[in-house]
C-alpha cells in the first residue's frame, strides 16, 4: 500500500497531494459541523420556545434528559417498531437472500430487479402509494380494512426494509461455500439438519448485519412512517417534526448526542477489537 | 477470512458498486456500527421504563400512545402545543379520578384533518376522546360531517360560566357538540429593531424591511388582506375577494413575503430572523416578555378573531369523561391559571377577577388586552364568515397557489 | 453429487419459489399493489371534498398535475442535479484520500464519515437551519466579506435547500467511489504514474475512468432521494423553493386532494423507473445486488 502513496515528488505533485489533503479534511468537517452544533445546543438554556439561538450554557437538560414525556413515548414507540420490524424483514428477506443465491432458476434475474426498486423509489412515493392503499375502502379481492396506526406504520416499515436485507444478506452470502453442504448430505445428514448446523451459522453474521441495517433504518424513517401513520401515532422522527414547528425542547438534542455518542463509542470499540485481532492473527 | 471477489469474476463482468456497498469489509464496519446503534438504542429501553415510571410528567401515557389510555376511564387529548398548563392535568386527575393522555399532535388545522379523515370516514377509531380545531374546521367536523358527539350535558354545569359572546355560535347554536377553548386574535407581529420602524398596517408590514412571513391558515392571512384591500371578510366571497388575492399573489411574487408558516415564525421572530410576521396573539405575548422588541399590533384596518373549539369525535366512547376534562376548565379558577399561563383569550367569564386574585404578573395579565379583551379591543377585530364548500375549495385553491405548495 | 453452476448454485424449480415466496408476496402487496392503487388514485375524482376518490379514468389529473406543479416538477430535479453535482465535488477527494492514504486509518476515517448520519435527518436538517440563520456565524462572515448584504441571509434560498440536500446525501456518494477505488490495483496506478509522468495524468486517465462506476451509483443514490425530498426545502427554504415532495405532502396531507398528488407521484416514481432500468441495463442486473 505504501507504493500508492510515495512516488511523487514533483512540486506540481506535492501542491496537488496538499490541495487534495486539504479538500478531504474541509470535506471531514462539513461533515461534522452540525453535529458541533447539535451536541453543542444541547447544553443551551433556551429563552423561548424554540432552541435555536445560543443564549447560555447549562447542565439542566442533561440531567432531566426524559422530561419531556411526549418525546420519550415517541422514542418508545420508534423502537418497538424498529424492533418488530426488524425481526419480520430479517427473516423475510433472508429466505428471499437464500433463494436468489443456492439456487438457479427461471426468474431469478427478474426477481433480482424487481427487489431493487423498493431501495431506489424515492420515499415520498413510497408513502404516498401506500397510503393510497390503506385508505382503499375494498382491497380488490379481499375485504380488509385499514387502519392507519400501528400496524399501517409496522408494514411500512417492514416493506422498506425487507429488500435491504435481502441484498446484505446475498451479498454477504455470495462467497459461500455451498458444496459444504452437499459434503455434510454425503455424511448423511438430512437437509434440513444440514441447513441448521452447517449452512445457517456461516451465513448468520450476514444475517445480523442485515437485521441491523434494518433497525437502523427503520428507527430514522420519517416520510413513509408519517404518511401512514394515524392521529395519534408519533414515532420519535415524526414528533420532531412536529414539534420543530410549535416548540423545540432541549432534550431532543440531549436524546439525539446520546444516541451518538453510544454509536461512537461501538465504533472505536470495534475498530481496537479488530486492529487487535489482526495483530493476532498476524502474530500468531 | 476478508470478503474479497469471488476469483471466478471474470473481466468482462461489470463492477458491483451497490453491491460493493453492501459487502466487503464494509459489512463488518457496517454491522458494528449498526451493532453500537442498537445496542445504544436497546440500552434505552431500560432507561427509558425507569424514566416512564419515575418522571412524574403531567400525562399517563407510557406506551407510545395508543388508545384512550389504559385505565377504564382515562382519555385521550389532542390538542395544540402550548394550550396547556401540565401541573392542571394532575391536579385534574386528582379531582377526578380521571387520567389523561395529553397529546399536543396539533399544528395545523388542515393537517389534522387529513390525518383523522381516512379514519373517522370508515367508523375507525382514532385513539382520542376530544380534539380542539378553530371555527371553521369545527363546523365542517359538526355540520357537513357530523363527526362530532354532543358533550354531556350533565357532566357540563360550568357550562353556564360559557362567556355569552361565544355561547349561540351559528355552527353550533346552543354549544351542544362543542365548546370554546380558547380565542386569539390575528395581527401583526414585528421585530422593532429589525424593522426599524412602526407597523400600523398591512401596507406597513409589506414594505418593511427584512424577512417577512405570513400564516398558512387562510382565514387568517386572507382576512386580514381583504380587510387591507377593502374587502368584508364576514360575508367573505371569492369575487369580492380577488384584490386582495392579487395583493398578496404581488407580495409573494416580489419576494416580500417569502414563507407561510404555522407556529414556526415565532422562535425566528424572537431571534430576528424575521421582521414581521403575520402572527397569533398568545404567540407573541410570551415572545415580548422574552424580547421586548417583539411587538404586536391589529392593524388599523382591523384584524380577525377566532376560537378553537373542544369536540369530541363519534368514536370515542368516553364522552362523559371528556366532558369532565372541559368543565374543569370552565372553572373560573382553574380557566384563569390556564389563561396565566398559555396568555390567551379565555371563553370563562370571571376569569379576570381570578387573575387579579392570583397577583403578581398574572394580575397584570388581567390588564392586557390580548388575554382580558376589551370592547374597544375587540370592535377591531372581525370573524372570518363561512364559506360553502364551492367557495372554500376555489379560496383554498388560490391559496395554496400563492403559498407555493399548490 | 449435486449439479452445481459456477457460483455454486443448484438448478432447482419449486424449492426457491417456496424460500422467496413470503417476502415477494410480502413486497407484491406492499410495494406493488400500492404502485397499481396510486395509479388509479391518479385517475380518481372524488365529488365532494372529504369522500374518498372513486375511479373515473380521470386523465384531467395529469393536465392539471402539471400545469399547476409543472414548476416544482423542474425545480426537484434541477435541485437534485446541483445537489448531486455538489456532493460529487466534496465526496471524491475525501474517498479519493481515504482509499489512497487511508492505510490503517481507512476503516475509521469511513467510519467518521457514517457517523454524522446516526443522528437523525430532521435534528442534522435543523441544525443546518441554525447555522446558516441570520444570527449565525455563516452570515455574519459572510456579509463582512461582502458577498451577502447587509440585511440579505442565506435561509429561504434555493442555495440553503440544495446546501441541505447536499449534506444529507453525502455518504451516498462517499461510499461508492470509495469502493470503486479500493479496488483498483495500485500497481495499476503506479504503472500509469509512470508512463503519464504526473499524478493527474494518471488520475485522468486511468483512476478517474476506473472509479466511474462508483461515481455513477453515488449520482444515483443521492439524485433520486433529493429530488423526492421535501424535508430539506420545508426547513430551510421559501415558497419559492418548493419541490415535489413539498407538493405531494401538501397535498396529501393537508389539502386532501389526493389524486391530483397521486398523478404528480406516479409519473415521478416512472421517471425514477426508468434511470434505474437503464442503470440496470447497463451496469448489469445481477451486480446491482
Amino acid at each position: 500500500m505504501s507504493e500508492t502513496s510515495g512516488t511523487v515528488t514533483s512540486p506540481g505533485g506535492r501542491v496537488g497531494r496538499g490541495l487534495i489533503n486539504t479538500a478531504a479534511v474541509l470535506a471531514l468537517l462539513y461533515l461534522f459541523a452540525p453535529i458541533f452544533v447539535i451536541v453543542l445546543f444541547s447544553f443551551n438554556e433556551p429563552k423561548g420556545r424554540f432552541n435555536a439561538v445560543w443564549q447560555q450554557f447549562t447542565f439542566d437538560n442533561w440531567l432531566h434528559p426524559f422530561a419531556d414525556q411526549g418525546l420519550v413515548d415517541a422514542l418508545f414507540l420508534s423502537l418497538q417498531i424498529a424492533f418488530l420490524a426488524m425481526v419480520i424483514a430479517t427473516i423475510l428477506g433472508t429466505f428471499v437472500a437464500i433463494a436468489l443465491v443456492r439456487y438457479r432458476f427461471r426468474g431469478g434475474n427478474a426477481i433480482n430487479y424487481l427487489l431493487v426498486l423498493p431501495l431506489t423509489a424515492p420515499e415520498i412515493v413510497l408513502g404516498a402509494s401506500l397510503l393510497t392503499l390503506f385508505i382503499e375502502p375494498n382491497l380488490i379481492l379481499f375485504n380488509v380494512q385499514f387502519k392507519l396506526g400501528f400496524t399501517t406504520i409496522l408494514i411500512a416499515n417492514i416493506m422498506f426494509c425487507v429488500s435491504y436485507v435481502a441484498l446484505t444478506v446475498k451479498a454477504r452470502v455470495r462467497g459461500f461455500d455451498w458444496t459444504l453442504e452437499d459434503a455434510a448430505m454425503d455424511l448423511g445428514a438430512p437437509p434440513v439438519r444440514t441447513f441448521l448446523r452447517v449452512t445457517l451459522p456461516l451465513i448468520v453474521p450476514g444475517i445480523l448485519a442485515a437485521g441491523l441495517l434494518s433497525f437502523a433504518l427503520s428507527i430514522d424513517d420519517f416520510i413513509i412512517t408519517y404518511f401512514v401513520a394515524g392521529p395519534s401515532e408519533q414515532t420519535f422522527p415524526i414528533r420532531i417534526f412536529g414539534q420543530s414547528r410549535t416548540a423545540t425542547p432541549p432534550q431532543i438534542n440531549v436524546l439525539a448526542t446520546m444516541i451518538l455518542v453510544a454509536s461512537i463509542t461501538v465504533l472505536a470499540v470495534s475498530t481496537l477489537l479488530g486492529q487487535r485481532r489482526q495483530r493476532k492473527m498476524a502474530g500468531g | 477470512m476478508t470478503e474479497r471477489r469471488p476469483p471466478r469474476r471474470s473481466a468482462s463482468r461489470p463492477f458491483p458498486p451497490m453491491g460493493a456497498m453492501t459487502s466487503g469489509p464494509l459489512t463488518r464496519r457496517r454491522f458494528l456500527e449498526r451493532a453500537g446503534l442498537a445496542l445504544g438504542a436497546v440500552a434505552f429501553g431500560p432507561a427509558l421504563l425507569a424514566a416512564c415510571g419515575s418522571d412524574d410528567d403531567s400525562s399517563s401515557g407510557g406506551s407510545g400512545g395508543s388508545g384512550g389510555g389504559g385505565g377504564s376511564n382515562d382519555i385521550a387529548i389532542s390538542n395544540w402545543t402550548s394550550y396547556m398548563d401540565k401541573p392542571q392535568l394532575k391536579v385534574f386527575a386528582q379531582a377526578t379520578g380521571i387520567s389523561v393522555d395529553y397529546r399536543e399532535d396539533i399544528n395545523d388545522n388542515n393537517e389534522y384533518f387529513a390525518k383523522i379523515r381516512p379514519n373517522l370516514s370508515k367508523d375507525q377509531s382514532i385513539d382520542t376522546d376530544g380534539f380542539v380545531l378553530t371555527d371553521w374546521m369545527a363546523s365542517r367536523i359538526i355540520n357537513t360531517l357530523e363527526w362530532a358527539q354532543p358533550l354531556d350535558e350533565a357532566k357540563f354545569p360550568n357550562k353556564a360560566n360559557m362567556s355569552p359572546a361565544l355561547a349561540n355560535p351559528a355552527f353550533d347554536p346552543g354549544r351542544r357538540y362543542s365548546a370554546p377553548w380558547a380565542s386569539g386574535a390575528t395581527g401583526i407581529a414585528y421585530n422593532i429593531s429589525t424593522t426599524g420602524k412602526e407597523i400600523r398596517s398591512i401596507d406597513d408590514y409589506l414594505s418593511a424591511p427584512g424577512t417577512k412571513t405570513a400564516l398558512s391558515e387562510m382565514r387568517d392571512t386572507m382576512g386580514l388582506f381583504m380587510l387591507s384591500a377593502g374587502a368584508d371578510p364576514t360575508t367573505p366571497s371569492y369575487a369580492a375577494a380577488g384584490p386582495a388575492f392579487d395583493k398578496l399573489q404581488k407580495a409573494v411574487d416580489d419576494g416580500e413575503i417569502t414563507q407561510f408558516t404555522g407556529n414556526e415564525y415565532v422562535g425566528d421572530l424572537g431571534n430576528g430572523d424575521i421582521a414581521a410576521a403575520i402572527a397569533w396573539s398568545g404567540d407573541v405575548a410570551q415572545i415580548t416578555v422574552d424580547n421586548p422588541d417583539v411587538r404586536f399590533v391589529i392593524p388599523d384596518e382591523g384584524g380577525m378573531l377566532w376560537s378553537d373549539n373542544f369536540m369530541i369525535p363519534y368514536t370515542s366512547e368516553k364522552a362523559a369523561e371528556a366532558t369532565e376534562f372541559i368543565n374543569f376548565f370552565y372553572d373560573p379558577a382553574n380557566a384563569a391559571e390556564l389563561m396565566a399561563f398559555i396568555q390567551y383569550i379565555s371563553p370563562v367569564v370571571g376569569v379576570a377577577d381570578q387573575l387579579r386574585t392570583i397577583g403578581g404578573e398574572a394580575a397584570e395579565l388581567a390588564d392586557n388586552p390580548l388575554v382580558v379583551p376589551t370592547e374597544e379591543f375587540l370592535a377591531g377585530l372581525t370573524i372570518f364568515g363561512s364559506l360553502d364548500d364551492e367557495e372554500e375549495v376555489k379560496f383554498d385553491t388560490r391559496f395554496a397557489e400563492i403559498s407555493g405548495s399548490g | 453429487m449435486t449439479d452445481r453452476d459456477d457460483e455454486g448454485r443448484k438448478t432447482a424449480r419449486i424449492a426457491p419459489w417456496a424460500l422467496l415466496g413470503p417476502g415477494m408476496i410480502f413486497l407484491f402487496f406492499f410495494f406493488f399493489l400500492p404502485l397499481y392503487t396510486l395509479l388509479r388514485m391518479s385517475l380518481s375524482s372524488s365529488e365532494s371534498r372529504f369522500s374518498d376518490p372513486s375511479f373515473t379514468w380521470e386523465w384531467a389529473n395529469y393536465t392539471e398535475a402539471f400545469s399547476q406543479f409543472g414548476e416544482q416538477f423542474f425545480r426537484s430535479f434541477l435541485y437534485a442535479g446541483a445537489a448531486t453535482l455538489a456532493a460529487l465535488v466534496i465526496a471524491y477527494p475525501l474517498a479519493y484520500v481515504i482509499a489512497f492514504r487511508g492505510g490503517r486509518w481507512k476503516n475509521l476515517m469511513l467510519g467518521l464519515v457514517v457517523v454524522p448520519f446516526f443522528t437523525n435527518f430532521l435534528i442534522r436538517t435543523l441544525a443546518w437551519k441554525t447555522i446558516l440563520g441570520n444570527e449565525g456565524v455563516v452570515v455574519s462572515v459572510l456579509r463582512t466579506v461582502g458577498f451577502l448584504a447587509e440585511n440579505e441571509g442565506l435561509l429561504r434560498r434555493p442555495i440553503a435547500v440544495i446546501g441541505g440536500l447536499t449534506y444529507n446525501f453525502l455518504p451516498f456518494m462517499v461510499l461508492p467511489i470509495y469502493v470503486a477505488l479500493e479496488k483498483i490495483d495500485p500497481r495499476l496506478v503506479d504503472a500509469s504514474r509512470d508512463l503519464y509522468t504526473n499524478t493527474w495524468g494518471a488520475f485522468r486517465r486511468v483512476v478517474f475512468p476506473l472509479s466511474l462506476p462508483g461515481v455513477f451509483a453515488g449520482s444515483l443514490l443521492v439524485f433520486i432521494p433529493a429530488a423526492g425530498d421535501f424535508v430539506n426545502s420545508y426547513y430551510l427554504g421559501s415558497t419559492q423553493t418548493t419541490m415535489i415532495g413539498n407538493v405531494v405532502q401538501n397535498q396529501f396531507l393537508v389539502q386532501v386532494d389526493y389524486p391530483v398528488a397521486a398523478a404528480l407521484s406516479f409519473v415521478f416514481m416512472a421517471i425514477v423507473l426508468a434511470i434505474v432500468t437503464i442503470y440496470a441495463r447497463s451496469l448489469g442486473t445481477e451486480d446491482l445486488i
